[in-house]
Parts: C-alpha cells; structure tokens; sequence
C-alpha cells in the first residue's frame, strides 16, 4: 500500500510494525503499551461477534417486521372501530330478538379485545425485546469492528493542505444550496397561504355581521306590528296591534270559516303569520317539517324538512308524546320563517322556502321535551333554553341574529325547569326579554343580554306564558299564584315591584290574555275568570266545562275562547260576563289563535282554519 | 494545556472575554425576567371537564398508544340507575352485562348490583381507552357523572401535549402540579 | 305555552338532579372515592436538576482533567438510563428555548424553575468549558453516540452547508413558542418515542430513520438539526477553555482527524494566504458584509409574506379561517368529527374567536419577520465564517462543532506518551510550528 518512505510517521509510530496504531490500542485493554498485530483468537471471536451482531440485526428486523405487521392489521380489528362490530350491533338494533346476532357480537368483541390488549403487551416487550436486540447488536459490531477493521494509517504529511482549498468554495455552494431549498420549500408555503381573515379590524366587522348592512334587513316596528310574528302575536299579548275586530262568528255574515286546508303533520305549535303567509310545524322523531301556507286560500305553498343540521344527533332524543318534538311555535319576521324543535335543531328559511341557515343548540335536558316557543324582535331572535336543574351547560337564553344565525350573545341563566316561551316587551324605557323558568322571573336587556331584574316567585310546573299589558307583566306561577309586576326595577324586584297576586282559579296551561283594563284565564277545564289589571281583584268567573289547552285571544272587548274540541266561544270583555257567540268548528284544538289583518287562523289537528273576525 | 509563548491571540481571548461577558450578562438578564414570572411549582397537563366536547380525540391523539386519559367517576353525582345511559348501548338489546349492549368498547366499566334499582359502575382503568363513549352517554342522557381526566400515573408529561393541539373544546389546560386534577362535583344549588 | 301538561301535571316539580342519587337506605352502601393518582413527587423535579449538575460537573472534570473516554462513555449510558429511559425524555433542555420563548411573551404562562435551570446551566456550562453536555449528559447526544458503528465522513463542504439548519430550526421552534402555537421542537422530536418506546407512527418512523442514520452518521440530529445544539455552538465559541487533543506539541500525524466521527477536528492553517489570491479575498469578504444586511432584509421581507400561511398552523387562527368559510358557505357535518364540534364551538362567540385570531396574526407578523431576517442573518454570517481564516498551528477540535466526546486523546501518541502507553523514544522529532509556515 505504501512504500516505508512515505510512511515515515507510521512507521515511527508503530516502532517499525505496519499497522499498529495506538488508536485500537487505546480500546483494547491488553496493558501492553502498543497492541501488536491481530492475533488468531483475535480474528476468530472477531468473525464470531460480527457473526453474532448479523443475528442480532436479523432478530431485530423480525420484532420490528411482527410490531409493523399488528400496527397495520390494528385499524381494522381494534374494538371501538372495527366497522364489522358496529355494523353487528346495528343489524342487531334492527332484528333484536336475532340470537346468532348476539352470539356473533359477543365472539367478535372478545375476540377483537382480547387482540388489542394482546397487541398493547407485544408492543411493551416488542419495545424492550428491540432494545435488548440493539444493544447486543450494538456490543456485538463495535467489539468486532475493533477487533478486525485496519487501524488506521496516519497519512503522509505532504497531504495536509491537500483537501483544504477546495472545501471553502464548496461550502459556500452547500450553503447557498442548503438556503435556496429552504426558501423554495417556504416559497412554497407562501404560495399555498390564502387566508380569509381579515387584515383590518375594521373588517372584522364585516365578517362578524356587524354594522349597517346587517341592521338594515330586520324588519321596522310597524311592519312587526302589523302582523303575527310570534307566538302570542306581535307583543306575545294574544292580541293584534290594531284593527276592528268582530269575534262573533256566528252573527258574521260569512259565517266565519273562509277556508281550512289539511294539516300535513302533527303538532302542537300555533300559527304565525306574515303577509299572506301562514307558517306552521310538524314532525316526530323521524322527519321534522316547515309548512307555507297561503293566507289567502289556504293552499299549501311549500314544505321544507329540517335536516342535515351540523351537529344534531342522528339518533332522536326521546320525547314524550304529548308533547311531541314540534311543540315550539315557530316566528317569523317577514325575512326568514324560524323554527325550532324540542331536538334543539334551530333552522331559517326564507320566505320562499330556501334553507338560510341551521344550527343545532345542543339535545335539551328536559323531561316533557323543549317547548318554549321563538320570541323575535326586529333583527333579534331569542331562545329561552331551560334544562332541567344540573344539566350539562345549564340554562340559558340566547339571542341569534335572523340574517346569518350568528349568536349575538348568550347568558346563562340560574334557572331550570320551564315550558313557557318568553317575550319580548318595551317598558321602562328599554326593551326586556322577560323569562319565566324556575326559580325567577326574569328580565334580561334586548341589546346585551345583561340581566336587569328577576323575582324568585316561580313554583310549580311553568307553563303558561307571560303577559305584559298596562305596565305590568301578569304571570301564572302555578304553585303560587296570578301575580302582576311593575317591569321598571332593577335587581331583586320580588318584594318591591309585586303590585298584586291572587290565588284564586289559576290556569296550568293556558296563558293570560289582557287588554289594558282587564286580565282573563282559562283553566284546562275551562273556567273562565276575569281580574281587575290595576289590583287583582275577581270580578266574575264562568265555568264553560268544556277542555281548553288554547290560549284565549283578545280583541278590543271581545275575548276568544277554543275548546279542544272545537267550541269557538266569544265573550265580552267587560266588567261582567257576557256570552256574545259560539260556533262548532269540527277538528281538535291544542294550538292558540292568530288574529291578523281581520282574520282568525286556528291550528286545529286536522285542519288549519281560516276565520272572518271583519266587522 | 502549556502551549509555546508565540499564541498570537492575545486580541481573540480579548473579544472571547468580552463575548463571554455579554453573554452571561443577557443570560443573567433573561433569568431575571424570567424569574420575576416564573414559579417553583411545575405545571401538568389536565382536562376541563365542562369543555370537554367527547369528541374521541383522547383516545387516539396521546402519544401513549394506550391512552394517559381516562373515564373517572364521580360517584356522588350518579344516579346509579339500572339503565345506565353510559354503560348500554343506545336502545339495549337487553339490560345485561352481555357484549352486544355495552356502550364500551373495552369492557371497562363494571356493573354491580347494590340494592334495588341501583347499580354501581366502577371504570377499570387498565381497559379504558379514553374514548368518551360513555362520557357522551351519561352527559347527555344522565348526570353527567362521568367524565374525562389525564391519570398523572400514566402521563408522560410532555413539554407539549399532542392531545391538547388537536382539542376540539380547547378543554386541555396547564394546572399547577399541586391540584392535578379537574373532577366535577355536585351541581351546587 | 300550548301543551298537554296535565297527564304529567300532578306529578312532583322535579328532583334536583335527572337521577337523583340513591341514599342507600336498605344496604348502607358506601359511595367509592374517586382515586386520583399523584403526579410525580415535586422535589424529584429538583433531583433532575442536581442530576444535571452533578453530570455536567462530572463531564467537565471527564474531559478536562481525567481526558478519559470511558469515563464520559459511562458518563452517557447513565444519562440515557436516567434522562432517557427513565425520565422518558422530558424535563430535556433540547425543548426549553421554548418554554423560555412562552414565558416571556405570554404572560399567563410562568415558567417552572426547574426548566429555566435546565435551559441555563448548560449554556454557562459551555461558555467555560465547551459543549460539556453534549458529550455525555443529553440523552438524545449519548444515546446517539452509543449507536454510531461505523462512521462515515459527512464532506466538510456538505457538513457546513446543513450546519445552518439547526440555525433554523431554532428560529422557528421559537417563532411558533412565542405566539403561544406550539412546541414544534418536542413535536418532531426524532428520540424521545426511542425513550417510551412509544409515540405515533410519524414519530416512531422518523426515530427509526434517526437510528439507522446514527450507526453510520456521528450525531446526526445533534449536527444537522438540534436547536439547542446550535445556541451551545455559539455559546461554546465564547469558551473559556477548550478541548485540546494533544497534552504537548502535534506530530501533525492526523490520528486525531481520523479519530473523530463527527468532521469537528480542524487542521493547522497558516492564518495568512497568498498575496496573489489576498486581494480576491478581501473583496470577497467585503461583498459579504455587505450582502449580510441585504439577506436579513430580504429574509425580514420574506418572512412578513410567510405570515399568514404560517399562522395558519395555529389551532386559533385555523379555527377562525375555518369559521369564517363555513359561514360564507356552509358545509353540512353530517357526523360530528372533532373538526364539526370546534366549529359549533366557534358558533358560540365568533367575536372573541376572531378578535384574538387577527392578535395572533399580528403576532405572526412580527415574529414571522423576526424569523426572516434570522435566516438571513445565519445564512449571511456563515458565508462571512467561511471566508474568515484562523491561524491554527496544531490539530485541534472546532471549538463549536466539538460534542467533547473525548475519542480523540488517545488517538494522539503525545497522549499516549503522557498516560504511559507509549514510550516517548516512539514518537517522531517535533516539528517546530514555525518552521512549517
């Protein structure tokens, strides 16, 4: 290899000996100051260790190769996502009483769990096998490669600057090359970044619905007012804004009934209306639905299923059935018809049917099934959302905007318990949501949602919907009594703002309806009573004896009563009580009158009515 | 170590020095800051249970392969029912132990008979893989008694922790080492 | 409300809870405790510490004094057994500029004492005596030490143009700690699934890409890669003292070049050139200290464009931007997948969402350009490095690429002499420095 010349170093180095270096020597503990040339044994345990790192190398390779080979088969046979398991227990959902089914389930899930764990152990000693393997490996190769590499030989010295010169401008060119990777890797990155983000916050904004180009879609106040929007109408009241009305059907020259169309599906939900547009719900666990019908003739104009929701379940939570998953009345506010089911799925459509948006609020923890109906504002809608008393996230009341379904804002609420709807009233000089639910009465501000005052006067099972007539808010507590509240206070009102309570004859279903002068309920048997607004006194009751879930409807002095089996009864609303007509319509009524552009519209389970209240 | 007189460096170990210098004097500056803001008490990783969506991340995003998150039971909020909405399937087959009507994938959760119509459920932390099944279960039909924890037994405590980046509810958070855990207790009144 | 209530109206208003909790009234049973198993033990975490100051002590002393290899040798295997395999590779100092990077810029998060040793003590260690800590007391460096077989020669030309990366890789683990997105560093982390022999299965292949590299490459992750490598790099050129290979004067033999696996070993240079190629030169250099500002400029531009792609690894900002398409055309999920469930979350209060997104694009801005102009800055000073000369007379370690691993001492037959392994009549006559220049 060399001529002794040119390894003169070496040959110093080695003492004459080729190939000695003190490099090996340094590792071989011999004791000896340089080790001489490899020896025989030397050579042999040499071959024998490298033989013994190739089987340590092949023994590792087979664990890695079994780890890999479970890792992979792993997917499919893991117990929570084998889709062979699941797809089991679905066919067994549909065929229960299938014994081979269960055997079948029961084998497979043994079988595929006992696989995993049996999995999770290979992979704890797979790991240590590997590290056992490695070090032997590791041990095996380097005393073997000690034991028979050539030392290495100390070059000659002429060679020293040799390499030097060319490495400099090399480096330079690996570093540009190194950087000019990286950059077109991140140029790359750059090109790929399309962000919809706004730089600006003023543009956030934009993105977040705020400002005048949301505003300008909601509907005005006189436009709200003149129609049906809600349930309970424009003011939830039970009593149209304006308009002469006459609720005596039975003197009508038209004898009342304009037009009735069939209803397509079952619910409990009243009718809202806008323009000539009346809107209902229906559905059960299956198919939830939107119904358009014309106000005019009372032909059906669309209907729209409610589904595809992000994130509702696909398994129907269970409702009891006399409630019934369209128990809510939907609202509409002459942009967008809004529904919501006891499910929580929360949907808009337009006018003509087109889904706007949806969203799903989560399955509502409520024993008879959600059923407080949308409230709107012009440009707000609110969800009064009551959960039974611990439920995960709580009560709360939210309010969405109707254009985009975006959550304006949301508070939780330290209540549970209710099935009345809230509503929406201007008083005191701001505009309140008041809410009932267990244990308050609440009022929380229209714009921010922030609490304004609350009255812990709530007991019982809350049904029926408040009112707010002449200043006050009359509620039914059905465990305590018909109370009436001045709306204008602040923080606990209970003490300071009750102006008058009475105990006698309360309703449970049924909410109040007043006029300004007079307040009226009805009891589900029927007992009609009628108070005094300014101080709660009884001034008459009359029993009709007839079943009545509706709730009465007030026209200026006439007062609508609906029995469920179809008594349209109309009373005066006076001092002292007057039966002024009766009319049978042939259907059942669960569902409370609309009275819009002098006309009645009656949910009834057949049949949705259109009725004649003209003078 | 003893190199001959001619080092001609004398300008090198001067800048050295300085270097040297100016670096302990930032390092020193930086410990200060970071002194004035740091604590003796180690963070850990743990689950909010009120975020916690069940969204099943727990069970395949941790970097053990036998997931650090597990179900725990608070056992005062249970209602020990008979149908347990975290142990059975959906609509059960039958209110047996048999596998066909267990929500759990692993068998984890036992269930004893304690007196009539009341049944306990006790997770078997060796089986459970932190899926969440029975959390989403229980949360949404029950009292939400069960729920999701990193086990401090188990966590390897990473600088980062890989189920947390990928958290749906953003329920992951650091908690000092001294309270480790986030349980859910009885709804106060 | 409208609504048959009354088939359920007689029933009792409801409990306090769905179910409400039995009393046992009949078996007396006895409600289980939730068990909560205990972190480990706090002042084991002060342990670590001591352990790295006992190692880094004992490696200095190794080194400098003892200049045994075994020593480090045992040194390392007992770090791997302590840091590694037990500590499982976390409290580790590779991952805490981070946590240091978090702590300064968020103040909701402070930084545990025990990291801010972990990240220090290292540092001032190398700024006296080199990069002690590699050499025998990070898990990562020893347990790729004890791998490496045979080693193959990286060229010098390659192994300057990849040592920028560890560079880089640091400004970006700092970039993405400093916006509160993450610790890329821990993430990608090629060793520690080796230490649980555990991890997923990104991690798990790289691990295996690191050690079949390792048996044949000295260090590859500690070279070409590890970010607190290079802060220990640049700390180490500041050192007090340093590895030197020979204990007396070089033979110039070379065995010490061979000797090292990992290219750090340096040749004599005349620290001076030709005059003819001089002037060259200096123009060189000169167009390089000039082309230092431009590249961090054209880094600090390039890094404002990589702004917002970048921010968009960011669960927050990824979450608004996936917010704000869904509203602009919503896509129904019909399953609720985790990326479903984030998005109803976003629902709830896109105002918040966003608001803190557009922050952390901010952020993302100016670290972005931070970012820029270091690449440039590390790219600039590296070409500067490759045109300044060192008058070097002996074979001696770079004082930033050495690990101090200390194979080289008894490759040198001065050494050899010195610890008596060699009779000193062996080696060849001295050759005067001088006489060579």
């Amino acid at each position: 290899m060399t001529s002794p010349g040119d390894n003169l170093d070496a040959a110093a180095l080695g003492g004459g000996k080729q190939g000695a270096t003190p490099l090996s020597s340094a590792h071989v503990p011999t004791g000896s100051a340089v080790a001489p040339l490899r020896s025989g044994t030397e050579v042999q345990s040499g071959v024998s260790l490298s033989r013994t790192a190739w089987i340590a190398a092949g023994f590792c390779l087979v664990v890695v190769m079994v780890m890999l080979y479970q890792h992979f088969r792993a997917a499919e046979r893991d117990p929570w996502k084998s889709p062979q398991l699941l797809a089991l227990k679905e066919q067994l959902r549909e065929s229960p009483a299938d014994e081979s089914l269960r055997s079948e389930i029961r084998r497979l899930d043994l079988e595929f769990r006992q696989r995993y764990f049996r999995r999770l152990a290979l992979n704890v000693t797979g790991g240590w096998l590997l590290v056992g393997g490695v070090i032997v490996f590791l041990m095996a190769s380097r005393s073997s490669r000690r034991l028979l590499e050539k030392p290495p030989l100390p070059p000659r010295r002429g060679d020293t600057h040799a390499s030097a010169p060319a490495t400099v401008p090399r480096a330079r060119w690996s570093v540009a090359g190194v950087s000019a990777v990286l950059v077109a890797g991140l140029f790359v990155v750059v090109l790929t970044g399309s962000s919809l983000l706004p730089e600006r916050p003023e543009d956030l904004d934009k993105v977040l619905g705020r400002g005048e180009g949301a505003a300008s879609d909601a509907p005005s106040l006189a436009e709200f007012q003149s129609n049906w929007p809600q349930f309970r109408g424009p003011d939830g009241a039970g009593m149209p804004a304006r308009g002469e009305w006459n609720l005596r059907f039975g003197q009508s020259p038209e004898a009342g009934v304009l037009w009735k169309s069939p209803v397509p599906a079952h619910g409990f939900n009243s009718p809202v209306v806008w323009g000539n547009r009346v809107f209902l719900s229906g559905g059960n666990a299956e198919k939830r639905e939107v119904f358009c019908f014309d106000a005019n003739d009372g032909q059906l104009l669309w209907r729209r299923a409610v589904e595809n929701v992000p994130g509702s379940p696909a398994r129907q939570p269970e409702i009891p059935e006399f409630a019934g998953v369209a128990a809510p009345t939907m609202a509409c506010d002459g942009r967008r018809a809004f529904v919501i089911f006891a499910n929580g799925d929360l949907a808009a459509f337009t006018l003509e049917g087109a889904p706007a948006w949806s969203k799903h609020l989560g399955v509502p923890k409520n024993a008879y099934g959600h059923s407080a109906s949308l409230a709107l504002w012009p440009g707000r809608l609110i969800v009064q959302w009551e959960q039974e008393d611990g439920a995960p996230g709580g009560s709360k009341l939210m309010a969405f905007d109707g254009a985009n379904g975006r959550l304006l804002w949301e508070r939780a609420k330290p209540t549970h318990d209710s099935w009345a709807s809230p509503i929406v009233i201007e008083a005191a000089g701001r505009t309140q949501i008041i809410t009932l639910a267990l244990p308050f009465m609440m009022s929380h501000s229209l714009a921010d949602g922030n609490e304004l005052w609350r009255a812990e006067l709530m007991e019982g099972e809350v049904t029926p919907t408040p009112t707010f007539s002449g200043g006050l808010v009359i509620a039914v507590s059905p465990g305590f009594g018909l109370i009436a509240l001045r709306a204008d206070g602040s923080g606990d009102v209970k003490e300071s703002h009750l102006v008058w309570e009475n105990h006698e004859n309360l309703p449970d279903v049924t909410s109040p309806a007043a006029n300004g002068e007079l307040v009226f309920t009805v009891t589900s048997a029927g007992l009609l009573t009628c108070f005094d607004l300014k101080d709660g006194k009884k001034l008459w009751e009359h029993d009709f004896e007839m079943e009545v879930q509706a709730s009465p409807a007030i026209a200026g002095h006439q007062l609508l009563l609906l029995s469920t089996q179809g008594d349209a009864v109309t009373v005066e609303a006076s001092r002292s009580f007057a039966e002024l007509s009766r009319v049978k319509l042939e259907d059942r009524f669960d569902a409370s009158p609309a009275l819009v552009n002098g006309r009645v519209y009656l949910r009834g389970t057949t049949n949705l009515w259109c009725l004649n209240g003209k003078p | 170590m003893n190199k001959p007189a001619n080092e001609p460096t004398t300008r090198r170990t001067f800048l050295r020095n300085g270097a040297r210098l100016a670096a302990m004097t930032s390092l020193g500056a930086l410990g200060g800051v970071l002194a004035s803001r740091s604590q003796a008490e180690n963070w850990v990783w743990q689950i909010d249970p009120q975020k916690c969506l069940r969204c099943g991340n727990c069970a395949t995003k941790c970097v053990l392969e036998q997931s650090a998150v597990k179900c725990v039971h608070a056992f005062a909020m249970c209602g020990y029912c008979n149908l347990c909405t975290g142990y059975f399937e959906p609509e059960p087959n039958a209110l047996t132990t048999a596998a066909e009507n267990q929500l759990c994938p692993t068998a984890a959760i036992k269930r004893t008979f304690i007196e009539d119509p009341y049944y306990e459920y006790v997770i078997d932390e060796n089986l459970c893989i932190g899926c969440a099944k029975c959390v989403e279960g229980c949360s949404r039909f029950g009292n939400g008694s069960l729920f999701l924890q990193i086990r401090h037994d188990r966590c390897v405590r990473c600088n980062e922790c890989a189920i947390a980046r990928t958290c749906p509810g953003d329920a992951f958070r650091r908690v000092p080492a001294s309270q480790p855990y986030l349980l859910k207790t009885t709804h106060a009144h | 409300m409208v609504l048959i209530f009354l088939l359920f109206g007689l029933s009792a208003a409801f409990a306090e809870q769905r179910f409400p909790p039995p009393d046992f009234s009949e078996t007396n049973h006895q409600l289980p405790i939730t068990t909560t198993p205990p972190t480990r033990a706090e002042w084991l975490q002060y342990l670590d510490v001591a352990v790295l100051a006992a190692g880094l002590g004992l490696a200095v002393w190794l080194i400098y004094k003892r200049r045994s290899r075994r020593g480090i040798f045992w040194l390392s295997i007992f770090s791997l057994s302590y840091f590694g395999f037990y500590r499982e590779g976390c409290v580790c100092a590779i991952g805490a500029p981070q946590n240091i990077a978090l702590g300064l810029f968020h103040s909701g998060y402070a930084v545990p004492v025990t990291v801010i040793a972990f990240f220090a003590l290292p540092l001032i260690v190398a700024l006296f005596a080199g990069r002690a800590f590699c050499a025998g007391v990070c898990p990562h460096g020893a347990l790729q030490d004890l791998l490496l077989i045979k080693p193959l020669k990286v060229p010098a030309w390659l192994e300057h143009g990849l040592g920028i990366l560890p560079f880089i890789f640091l400004g970006f683990g700092l970039t993405f700690a400093a916006t509160g997105t993450g610790f890329p560093i821990c993430r990608y982390d090629p060793i520690v699934p080796i230490f649980r022999l555990n991890g997923p299965s990104l991690l798990i292949a790289l691990a295996a890409i690191t050690v079949l590299l390792a048996m044949f490459v000295g260090r590859p992750y500690c070279r070409f890669l590890c970010p607190y490598g290079a802060l220990l790099k640049i700390s180490s050129l500041a050192s007090k003292w340093r590895v030197r290979v020979t204990p007396d004067y070089c033979t110039q033999c070379r065995l010490c070049e061979h000797s090292c696996p990992f290219g750090a070993m340096r040749e004599p240079a005349p620290g001076t050139i030709e005059p003819k190629s001089l002037v060259t030169e200096r123009r060189r250099l000169g167009w390089l200290l000039v082309l230092v500002p431009v590249l961090i400029a054209g880094g600090a531009w390039f890094g404002g464009e990589l702004a917002v792609p970048v921010s968009k690894l960011n669960p927050t900002v990824e979450l608004a931007e996936r917010y704000i398409a869904q509203q602009a055309s919503p896509v129904d999920h019909g399953v609720m997948t985790p990326e479903a469930l984030s998005l109803e979350r976003a629902e709830r209060d896109p105002e918040a969402l966003l608001t803190s997104a557009a922050d952390l694009r901010r952020r993302f801005w100016l670290a972005c350009v931070l970012f820029g102009g270091w690449i440039g800055l590390v790219v600039g000073l590296k070409l500067v490095s490759l045109s300044l000369r060192t008058r070097r007379t002996d074979f001696e370690p770079d004082r930033g690429a050495c690990f101090a691993c200390a194979r080289c001492f008894r490759s040198c037959p001065q050494e050899l002499v010195r610890i008596g392994q060699m009779p000193a009549s062996e080696l060849p006559a001295p050759v005067p420095a001088a006489a060579k220049a």
